[in-house]
């Protein structure tokens, strides 16, 4: 399996030890060929050594914000200088006379915005020292900042469709904690980002650092018809599009246009619920490297994330009641990186696959679990939950809970990865004498949740899902040098 | 003792036959089965709830250790400082409404609303209660909703201390541990300030030493 070069013997830990193609009795093609092991980047680069020297962003970097800033002006003002008075109103006018006054005003706003854009690339430094990454920003106002590698909890590397053209690519470096905790890289070149992330994941994993790219081997692919019917298999997807439906045929026979102001919303909703997930999980892979799970999607912005071994804190397996006729599943995520706007962005691990390959994949960024075989025990009927029960269960190293009965959620947290344990009862659930234990991950998508068991049940599920954490962190292997 | 505080003070802060948080050789709590005696000063060191509410009990051969009574105080004072200045307007707009009857039953409903503030505080107060076992602290509070939380000492990010300008004039402080999960909420109020800071330390030394990272 670890069939890579000779530099890959420290890699031999189980966990991420993939099946040659996809999840065991697959019956779809495997995706084999599509990617190859020569993953991406067309020729070889020269290597570059980050932890010698400063290294910088790439030049055009330099370009593009002065460029962005001469947009703006333009936008803002600029533009005015071209317009002039005619019989007609106002209008644009190009004679030398404009132009001459148009360059005047332009050509020092030029100025400062090259002078901008080169302080701007100029003032970002970084390098590798030991085992920190150290940025430094700022020219006047200089900071510092050293990042422990083996805090770092995902790597990113993204290309918004602009970039793409210029052949360059964002590296974001995502640490547990707040909003401030992520350090972007925008631009570098592309396969100086290939090999930073490479070589931060490499250091990461406690290998020396010119340790070539880890090999990956292909593990699922979305195809894009799969994901487009199971974006519009959705009940409010379905009920969008009938309602839009209803509306137009209203407003076709009653030649009314006002229905165009309700049809709209319902437009722009459907939008952003089916055509956005379209575009951005477009041409969905996933593949398993020992350096951890590597996703690569996108149609207009491209983003490789690496999710290194145990960083994936919960998982959700969301099935909608449509797609349980296909036997289709999504899979959620939280990792502790991730937080605020880019929780919502990053953390889909499968945004649609058969339902063993999602609990195949659960299996495999919590090793050693089977979430499937979990045995749950449903919560005893009770007057709260008309939406059907929700029931729980645990074995040593995963706990389970499953609410809903239209879009099936099963939540899977680690033992080991559970921060706290928590027991609520409201007043209306201890009048029927009920609690709800919660098992705490970091902020995401997942929250695990055993609703409505029976009080003294309740306590016993606290006591042993804080026993079972106990063992679970007492036999689990440090996470921050999975390498070694 | 110490100097903050008058040493009078001191035997009345913890309700009795809360086990001693302050030495460190103190934490094992007295067996559960021996009730401490039933002091004229303090409220009774029952465990919260009564049999219906087993769930809530102190794990096994521990008792809850309890944080001050003044704590209730704390809480009667936030409830009348917030209620003076819905009072005073409420009624001015009320009566010049509907005259002086809708401004008596303003006043009659911040009443009746205040004495039941004031009840609640102690109930919430008596609510209160934690306990440090070998590899977690457990922490249980809430009067309508009532909650236990088991914070395992490993998971603890950082524990601060937190008192308001009331906390601080009551001599009382928050103790308020943060792991990686934000809904974790453990935070333990009205102790001391001097245990409160002990307990700080005491806490951030057995992260520290069982300290996993994520």
């Amino acid at each position: 399996m670890n069939a890579g070069p000779p530099g890959y013997g420290p890699y031999g830990r189980p966990i991420f030890t993939p099946p040659p193609y996809g999840p065991p009795g697959s019956p779809y093609p495997p995706p084999g060929s599509p990617y190859g092991q020569v993953p991406y980047g067309p020729p070889p680069p020269p290597p570059v050594h980050f932890s010698r020297g400063v290294h910088r962003l790439h030049v055009s970097t330099a370009v593009i914000s002065a460029l962005s800033v001469l947009v703006i002006v333009f936008v803002l003002g600029g533009y005015t200088l071209l317009l002039g008075q005619t019989a007609d109103g106002v209008e644009v006018i190009l004679t030398p006379r404009s132009i001459a006054r148009f360059l005047l005003v332009m050509m020092p706003v030029a100025a400062v915005a090259a002078i901008i854009g080169f302080w701007t690339w100029w003032s970002l430094k970084f390098h590798i020292s030991g085992d920190d990454l150290v940025v430094d920003t700022g020219i006047v106002r200089r900071r510092n900042r050293r990042i422990p590698l083996s805090h770092i909890q995902a790597v990113d590397v993204v290309r918004p469709l602009v970039t793409r053209v210029f052949g360059l690519a964002e590296v974001r470096v995502e640490l547990a904690g707040g909003d401030q905790a992520e350090t972007r890289f925008r631009y570098l070149g592309r396969a100086m980002a290939e090999q930073l992330r490479a070589e931060l994941l490499a250091r990461a994993a406690g290998l020396p650092g010119h340790t070539p790219e880890a090999p990956e081997h292909p593990y699922w692919r979305v195809w894009f018809g799969t994901l487009l019917g199971s974006q519009l298999l959705k009940l409010p997807v379905i009920g969008g599009l009938m309602l839009l439906v209803a509306l137009l045929a209203f407003g076709v026979v009653f030649r009314e246009l006002g229905v165009l102001a309700a049809a709209l919303p319902v437009l722009l909703g459907l939008a952003r619920g089916v055509v956005a997930p379209l575009v951005m999980h477009a041409r969905f892979k996933a593949a398993v490297s020992p350096d951890g799970l590597r996703l690569r999607y996108g149609l207009m912005e491209t983003r490789m994330q690496t999710v290194p071994p145990g960083r994936v804190q919960a998982v959700r397996v969301v099935e909608p009641l449509l797609w349980r006729s296909f036997g289709w599943a999504r899979l959620d995520v939280t990792v502790a990186g991730y937080v605020g706007d880019r929780q919502a962005l990053s953390s889909v691990l499968l945004p649609v696959a058969p339902r063993r390959v999602a609990f195949h994949l659960v299996g495999m960024v919590f090793p050693g679990t089977d979430a499937e075989a979990v045995r749950l025990l449903p919560a005893p009927r009770s007057l709260r939950s008309p939406f059907g029960r929700s029931a729980a269960g645990t074995d040593d190293a995963v706990f389970v809970t499953q609410r809903g009965r239209v879009c099936r959620r099963l939540d899977v947290i680690a033992h080991a990865r559970a921060q706290s344990v928590r027991m609520t009862s409201g007043p209306l659930q201890r009048l029927l004498g009920l609690g709800t234990v919660h098992v705490d991950a970091p902020p995401g998508p997942v929250q695990v949740a055993a609703e409505n068991r029976e009080l003294g049940e309740a306590r016993a599920i606290v006591e042993s899902a804080a026993e079972r954490a106990h063992r679970a962190r007492a036999t689990d292997q440090r996470t921050d040098r999975w390498a070694t | 003792m110490n100097e903050s505080h008058p040493p009078a003070r001191e035997p009345r802060d913890m309700p009795p036959g809360s086990p001693r948080i302050l030495p460190h050789a103190a934490v094992p709590a007295p067996p559960f089965t021996s009730p401490a005696p039933p002091g004229p000063a303090g409220p009774s060191p029952v465990p919260i709830g009564g049999r219906a509410e087993q769930a809530f009990d102190p794990p096994a051969g521990m008792v809850w250790a309890r944080v001050s009574p003044r704590l209730t105080w704390h809480r009667r004072i936030a409830v009348l400082l917030w209620a003076l200045p819905i009072t005073i307007v409420g009624a001015f707009v009320l009566a010049r409404a509907s005259g002086l009857l809708g401004g008596l039953i303003w006043l009659g409903v911040i009443v009746v609303a205040c004495a039941m503030g004031w009840i609640v505080a102690e109930l919430v107060y008596r609510s209160w209660g934690f306990a440090e076992r070998a590899d977690d602290l457990l922490v249980t509070h809430g009067f309508f909703v009532k909650h236990l939380v088991v914070v395992p000492y490993g998971r603890m990010q950082y524990v601060d201390v937190t008192a308001g300008l009331l906390e601080q004039w009551l001599g009382v402080a928050t103790v308020r541990l943060h792991t990686a999960a934000a809904a974790t909420d453990a935070r333990i109020p009205g102790l001391p300030a001097r245990d409160a800071a002990v307990l700080r330390d005491r806490l951030a030394q057995k992260g520290e030493s069982r300290s996993i990272g994520l």
